[in-house]
């Protein structure tokens, strides 16, 4: 009688890794395909709540940029108008005089809302944190 | 006379980290995805310098202002009154609400003024002109 003391050959266990970078990359596209990438950004703005009672400003705490109907920019009641540009420092030196001044942006309803923007833009710039918008309605 | 073939060189692309590299980007994309929830318009955003980026985006709500004064929430077009009816809703839902507002440059002042104050009627007071970065200064 022979006996049969031959070991059988131990399969090695295997995790096939070939097809690993396939199921990755098909998973990056997926996600590439479906991102979006955030696009929040932009000037913040608290709005006043709407109530009965009237908030009265003194009128020399108050700086009026008015906006009209062709995009040109009036501060206060200037009669000539004031560039983009000269902003920013207008409202620095201003509330380096007041440091409680408040700055309201007068648009009219037909002037594009980017004129707005630019205007509100250099506000913030100039440190301003006291900022309220109206919009003049028909004509100026 | 015999030619002795010069042995070519195998050439071998390592792959082994392959999957390892993909995995890397899968991450990063997982990570930084927020899948859409409307398509929203098309548009050009006006520039601002001052522009900052917002962090909360769970609180973020959109609404479009196209060109032509047309108001879009949730890819559906809505008059002003509705803005106001649906973000008392939504104020409501959560107090931290900040209203994105996605208008475009050229649209007239007249239109933002009365989203504004359905804004205001609906008591949803964070708002965000959205805009662009600009460059310089």
């Amino acid at each position: 009688m022979a006996f049969n003391f031959r070991r059988k050959k131990i399969e090695e266990p295997e995790i096939p890794t070939a097809s690993m970078a396939d199921i990755a990359f098909l998973l990056i596209i997926f996600f590439m395909l479906t991102t979006i990438f955030s696009r929040a950004k932009g000037l913040k703005m608290v709005l006043p709540e709407k109530t009965t009672e009237i908030v009265k400003i003194k009128s020399e705490n108050m700086m009026r940029i008015s906006i009209n109907p062709e995009g040109k920019i009036f501060i206060d009641d200037a009669i000539t108008e004031t560039p983009v540009s000269e902003i920013k420092n207008i409202v620095k030196e201003r509330i380096k005089e007041n440091p409680k001044l408040v700055v309201l942006i007068k648009t009219n309803v037909e002037a594009p809302y980017k004129k707005m923007i630019e205007v509100y833009d250099e506000v913030l710039q100039a440190g301003a944190d006291k900022v309220a918008l109206q919009s003049i309605k028909g004509g100026y | 006379m015999k030619i002795k073939r010069i042995a070519k060189p195998k050439v071998i692309i390592p792959t082994a980290s392959m999957a390892d590299i993909a995995f890397l980007l899968i991450i990063f994309f997982m990570l930084t995805t927020v899948f859409r929830k409307e398509r929203g318009q098309k548009l050009i955003l006006p520039s601002a310098k001052s522009t900052e980026r917002i962090l909360k985006r769970k609180h973020l709500s959109y609404i479009w202002l196209t060109k032509d004064g047309k108001i879009f929430v949730m890819d559906q077009r809505v008059s002003p009154q509705r803005i106001s009816y649906d973000f008392r809703l939504r104020v409501l839902e959560d107090p931290n609400l900040i209203v994105m507002l996605m208008f475009d440059k050229d649209v007239k002042y007249a239109y933002v003024d009365s989203i504004l104050e359905a804004l205001r009627e609906a008591r949803a007071l964070r708002i965000t002109f959205s805009t662009e970065f600009k460059g310089g200064g």
